[in-house]
């Protein structure tokens, strides 16, 4: 186990230092530059030049890009060029909120599909297909409403028509209740969808374990269906679900982008969109980095969590 | 074992037992009116060919059919008690401990994810009252029952970290660690190697007899039935059609299709000059509704009342009912109709030209994984091979899984580069893979399977290759009519011949055949080893057929090589390596086979081989077989013995060979 982490975690760095390569050099490709966009019309060949110089564009490639590295592992990340505040403090004030959206969705996803999941692969298997055909035929039908869709239909119907959720807002940490208010609809748009996709993996994965020949065995040694069905059946078909688990992840942080736009969530999608429009070469960098690396470590954490749940994962 | 005079009432009583599986073109009707019953301690063999409902009716006894399947109507009496009215929590409280169940497949039917103890001590704690502790204490103590070596440090172990023996030994402590009256065990041994089942049959017997246990198993294997068997039930498209004492069955059967399969199987003391008697055709479709008796149409006794009317089971004796309408089944008219041809030895003109030449082969496979370079594994799967096949022969391979039969194929065929050594052949080698089922594209049809080979080649033009492709259907006894189906279509001894026909299209001098008989039933087996033996007198082309199923491989084969852990031990003519084995493993492979015969088996010395085959990670410097050798000595654990002359034309790598 132990020699097994510290492989992914080799991994982990390995990937890092690929993500921190590709965002800084990709961002050099794009045509234009932090100091054109900083300068806007207002100045000339001359002077743009010198902004350059003083910005440090001008420098080798390689000399820019070990400034890069040393500001990152610094935690040093620079001001933003439109409104010349620090980064960091940008990101530390916006990443709590989005990240309490994620994983708020990702734990009111898995304790309603799972269960969905599973009771639909027991009805299957035992023959019952009305009420496996309507809960997959439900998940269908979710996984077919985009969430800017969803997003603005909650919208239109719970805060604007019923009034039940402020629609925008302030948000602060002082306040516990506006919170879940405010993030109550976004949350569930987004649980939504992830719903749709782990309950119909769910259900495969555990329809599929129902019929191995373990279960039987657990079944001819006089175990409760239901004991079957959560010692034997669940715990194998965990495998798969952790899987996808892990790897909607990357679906649900686009989500995330798209839910705070229209919900006026004060999130990192949010400070990623405005970083985006004002061409602010700094900041948008730095948010491709955090994005890539919440998703290296949630694929860390998927593959431990694999390697706890089943002793046969070899590496 | 039942006790002389005094009265007993039947431990398991089944009465009209039928089982129903509803798919979407049709009922099947898996179980059809079946009725036996068991006593306390008895051991009853369920026999009969695949779909004959055998599994079926196991799993309906404990209701443990799982959707489309169920059971329709019949009474299941266990000590008296009719299993049938139970609710779903008192056959909980049944099953495991009244009734305990061994699986076939031990490589699937433990929990992959929960540790050895865990799911031997749940059972004993629930249906014995037994503390966590106590309860370890005994999963320990019957591991080691089971010959689980080591047993306080295995029993922590997960299922993937043993071998399919070992599995099924702790299937075996599991079921009877609860201490069941009766014992289900659905084919225990099947996908063991011969020495393993050997075993496990001990151990199975042993401790079954010593709890007075009753057993009931069923197998496809009549010398399991033999060794194992007080009596035997016959099972064919889901009826009982025979059920008699173990003598009874083998010395006096009565009914046509228990004494057709009994003739099926290759005999180890016939001379086996004449070509296997077989049962034609194939068992009916159980989606229609049967009129009359269902094996009419393979029975050379039918008349015309078997047609008309199915046969109840009738008293043949005291212990002895059979469903037939003829009185002796067959009777005197048992003789196979098929013309008696001498076809198995090579009195060709072929003889003695050497084809193949394999000299002093080796494959080894080197595994080394990120973080331990330095511990490199090499796995030494052929290992100084030295073999020769002549033109028009069947060179037989055997040995226990593992010990290079298939990865020596491989090499003959080109599939893997050998490490060192050499293969010469005359000729192209073509193959016939195990399971028919899965070694052709779904979605092609027969013609194009076969003509695939030719087209591959580029041979003759459109016209030529559509009749070359009907010829060679023709050789192989099918109907041009099949050439137009799909795959999914045919059954699997059917396919094996489609097999066998392309393998042939390119006119090869040597035919490589891995385990080509294994996934087949015991009836339509006998059809294809007599199609290759007309095969190789009728276009004298050479055979290599590589099988654990020493029974088989020493009916079709002239030579055999036994192969142990990459290496050959044994090679000669196969009678002579049959009947007078040099080495003592072949020696020892040999006593593990069930003969079936129970006369025999019950004077059969119970010299089981112990162990297991050693890891072939570990470089053994001596003999390779000396740890499980009974004639082991110093000179074996250190001085490897070379393959050399024994009497005439036998080799032999041992340092006593006699």
């Amino acid at each position: 186990m132990l020699a097994y982490s510290l492989k992914k975690l080799l991994q982990l760095v390995v990937t890092t230092i690929g993500v921190v390569t590709l965002v800084f050099f990709a961002m050099r490709l794009i045509p234009g530059d932090a100091a054109a966009a900083m300068a806007g019309d207002t100045l000339s060949g001359a002077a743009l030049e010198r902004l350059r110089d003083q910005m440090g564009l001008n420098d080798p490639l390689i000399v820019q890009f070990w400034t890069f590295v040393r500001s990152l592992l610094v935690l040093d990340l620079g001001r933003t060029l439109t409104t010349n505040l620090p980064v960091s403090d940008l990101i530390m004030s916006a990443a709590p909120i989005t990240l309490l959206i994620a994983i708020a969705t990702i734990i009111l996803a898995i304790a309603i599909a799972i269960p969905l999941g599973t009771m639909a692969a027991f009805m299957a298997h035992k023959g019952h297909k009305t009420l496996d055909n309507m809960i997959t035929g439900l998940a269908m039908i979710i996984d077919l409403m985009p969430s800017f869709w969803t997003a603005l239909v909650f919208l239109l119907i719970f805060s604007l028509t019923l009034g039940w959720f402020p629609a925008s807002g302030p948000i602060s940490w002082d306040d516990p209740y506006t919170i879940v208010m405010r993030l109550a609809l976004p949350i569930l748009v987004l649980s939504l969808s992830q719903v749709a996709i782990l309950a119909r993996m769910t259900r495969t994965a555990v329809l599929e374990v129902l019929s191995e020949d373990y279960v039987r065995t657990a079944r001819a040694m006089g175990w409760s269906e239901l004991r079957v069905l959560f010692r034997h059946a669940l715990k194998n078909a965990a495998l798969p679900i952790v899987t996808v688990v892990g790897l909607s992840f990357g679906n649900l942080l686009n989500g995330t982008i798209i839910v705070e736009a229209i919900f006026t969530i004060p999130g990192v999608g949010t400070v990623l969109i405005n970083g985006i429009n004002s061409r602010d070469y700094q900041l948008v960098q730095v948010l491709m980095i955090f994005y890539a690396m919440l998703f290296v470590f949630i694929n860390f954490a998927t593959d431990i969590l694999y390697r706890a749940l089943d002793p046969r994962v070899k590496f | 074992m039942i006790h002389q005079g005094e009265i007993l009432a039947p431990l398991l009583d089944v009465r009209n037992l039928r089982t129903e599986f509803a798919t979407d073109t049709g009922t099947v009707r898996a179980v059809d009116d079946a009725s036996f019953s068991i006593m306390p301690g008895e051991r009853i063999a369920v026999v009969g060919e695949s779909g004959s409902g055998k599994s079926a009716m196991a799993m309906s006894i404990l209701r443990l059919l799982v959707y489309p399947g169920r059971v329709v109507s019949g009474d299941v009496l266990l000590e008296g008690r009719n299993i049938a009215q139970l609710s779903e929590r008192q056959l909980n409280q049944l099953r495991g401990r009244s009734v305990g169940t061994v699986f076939q497949d031990p490589m699937s039917s433990l929990d992959p994810v929960m540790r050895i103890s865990k799911q031997m001590t749940a059972p004993i704690m629930r249906n014995l009252g037994m503390s966590y502790k106590q309860a370890y204490a005994e999963a320990v103590e019957w591991l080691r029952k089971v010959g689980i070596p080591d047993p306080e440090r295995r029993i922590t172990a997960f299922p993937f970290e043993m071998s399919g023996g070992m599995r099924q030994r702790v299937m075996i402590a599991m079921a009877l660690s609860c201490r069941p009256k009766l014992l289900i065990a659905d084919e225990p041994t099947t996908a063991l190697d011969v020495t393993i089942q050997a075993q496990i049959v001990e151990i199975l017997k042993t401790l079954t007899s010593e709890a007075n246990t009753a057993m009931m198993f069923i197998t496809h294997d009549l010398g399991l039935v033999a060794r194992l068997a007080d009596k035997v039930a016959v099972m064919y498209a889901g009826r009982i059609v025979e059920f008699a004492t173990v003598g009874e069955i083998f010395s006096a059967p009565r009914h046509p299709y228990t004494q057709s399969l009994l003739r099926t199987i290759p005999s180890p003391t016939a001379l086996n000059t004449s070509r296997l008697p077989q049962i034609p055709g194939l068992p009916p479709d159980m989606k229609k509704t049967l009129r009359g008796c269902a094996f009419r149409e393979r029975c050379r006794a039918a008349t015309e009342i078997c047609a008309r009317e199915a046969p109840e089971l009738s008293h043949r004796g005291a212990n002895h009912v059979a469903a037939c309408w003829q009185p002796e089944g067959l009777g005197s008219s048992a003789i196979d109709a098929e013309p008696e041809r001498a076809l198995r030895r090579n009195d060709g003109p072929f003889r003695d030209r050497v084809i193949v030449e394999i000299n002093n082969l080796n494959k080894h496979f080197t595994s080394s994984s990120f973080l331990s370079r330095a511990s490199r594994n090499v796995i030494r799967a052929v290992n100084g091979v030295n073999l020769r096949v002549r033109q028009g022969e069947t060179l037989g391979i055997v040995g226990e899984s593992g010990c290079g039969k298939s990865t020596l194929a491989r090499l003959l065929l080109g599939l893997e580069r050998p490490c060192s050594g050499e293969i010469f052949t005359e000729g192209l080698t073509q193959m016939v893979f195990q399971d028919p089922a899965s070694s052709f594209n779904p979605k092609m049809r027969i013609r194009n399977i076969i003509e695939e080979p030719l087209l591959v080649k580029g041979k003759g033009d459109w016209r030529t290759r559509q009749t070359r492709v009907e010829d060679l259907v023709k050789l192989v006894g099918l109907d041009p009519a099949h050439l137009d189906r799909f795959p999914g279509q045919l059954s699997g001894g059917q396919l094996q011949r489609i097999a066998v026909a392309r393998a042939l299209a390119l006119e090869p001098s040597v035919v490589v055949a891995d385990e080509p008989t294994s996934a087949l039933d015991v009836s339509v087996r006998a059809q294809i080893i007599n199609l290759l033996a007309d095969l190789k007198q009728e276009l004298g082309v050479a055979f290599v057929f590589i099988s654990h199923d020493l029974l088989t491989v020493q009916y079709i084969s002239d030579r055999i090589a036994v192969m142990y852990l990459g290496e050959v031990v044994e090679y000669g003519p196969a009678d002579l390596v049959f009947n007078s084995p040099a080495h003592p493993y072949t020696k020892a492979l040999i006593d593990a086979v069930p003969i079936p015969d129970p006369a025999r088996e019950s004077r059969r010395a119970s010299a089981v081989l112990r162990g297991e085959l050693p890891s072939p990670l570990n470089e053994i410097s001596g003999c390779t077989f000396a740890t499980r050798c009974p004639l082991a000595t110093e000179q074996c654990r250190t001085e490897k013995p070379k393959l050399r002359q024994h009497r005439k034309s036998r080799e032999a790598a041992c340092h006593y060979a006699k």
